[in-house]
């Protein structure tokens, strides 16, 4: 009886850990450079303004999101291929980015960021002077 | 809340056992891509309820208008094209400036087959939060027809 007490337990964590894998999702994302900054583009399905999350903590940008709506409990799911309602991806910022003024945009399920680099950081036009 | 997006009730345990396995052979492929490292665009989930079948598109980032969308007897199409440098808002996009390049761009076209009870007389398509989600009406009945994208 006891192995009984002790395999129930086991199973149920695994089972968790299996769900909690399956659920969260990475978003893909394009990352484009300009002089003024990065633009990045992240493709969250099914996110709404209400449900997607970004933050920057210690020099560390996250991205998380939620699917808003949800089917419910009476669908029964025939044919799958997103799993999980959660989206989840951090990117580490170099020093060279001003964290303060990140924009965020979201539209149609593609968020939108730009993250500007500080005026110090941004390409000088080094003027040529001709000698004559 | 329960949720079905988690697909947790045990007729797909087993599923979700098989998918784990294969993870494991492939721990290199993300849900997102093929084997090939392509990302599957869109990605799509299909779900019934006694009334209705419900199609879910995951098509972020795609003009609705550029969707063409058809069900002809059980067979769910879509095509389109998606623009992914769109949303950049750059004048001329350098494609040396890419820092990373993971999101699909192009043409695309999917044939899903759905259950044989579905009518093509009562379809509905609706287009939020970059998701379209299908509703067709069940009964035995089969003829082509165009469905519009709503947005709304």
């Amino acid at each position: 009886m006891a192995e009984r007490k002790d395999l129930a337990p086991r199973e149920e964590k695994r089972e968790v850990a299996a769900r909690r894998r399956a659920r969260v999702m990475v978003p893909p994302v394009d990352i484009y450079e300009t002089d003024e900054g990065l633009i990045l583009l992240a493709d969250m399905p099914g996110v709404s303004r209400e449900t997607l999350e970004v933050k920057v903590e210690d020099n560390v940008l996250h991205l998380r999101g939620e699917i808003a709506e949800t089917p419910g409990e009476e669908v029964r799911p025939e044919y799958v291929e997103v799993r999980g309602k959660e989206y989840y991806r951090a990117f580490t910022l170099g020093p060279e980015f001003d964290q303060d003024r990140i924009e965020a945009t979201l539209n149609q399920g593609v968020l939108r960021l730009f993250i500007p680099k500080l005026e110090s950081e941004k390409p000088k036009r080094i003027e040529i002077k001709v000698a004559g | 809340m329960p949720l079905n997006w988690t697909w947790e009730w045990d007729p797909f345990r087993e599923f979700e056992r098989l998918q784990e396995e294969l993870d494991r052979l492939f721990e290199w492929v993300s849900p997102f891509r093929t084997i090939r490292g392509e990302e599957v665009y869109p990605r799509i989930n299909v779900g019934e309820t006694p009334e209705e079948v419900l199609v879910y598109i995951f098509a972020p980032g795609v003009d609705p208008k550029s969707v063409e969308l058809s069900l002809e007897g059980n067979l769910l199409s879509i095509s389109g094209e998606r623009r992914a440098e769109e949303p950049l808002g750059v004048e001329e996009v350098k494609p040396e400036r890419f820092v990373r390049q993971e999101r699909f761009s192009g043409k695309f076209s999917r044939v899903l087959s759905l259950p044989e009870s579905v009518d093509p007389e009562q379809v509905q398509a609706e287009y939020r939060n970059g998701l379209i989600v299908v509703r067709i009406g069940k009964k035995a009945e089969r003829r082509a027809r165009k469905i519009e994208v709503k947005t709304s």
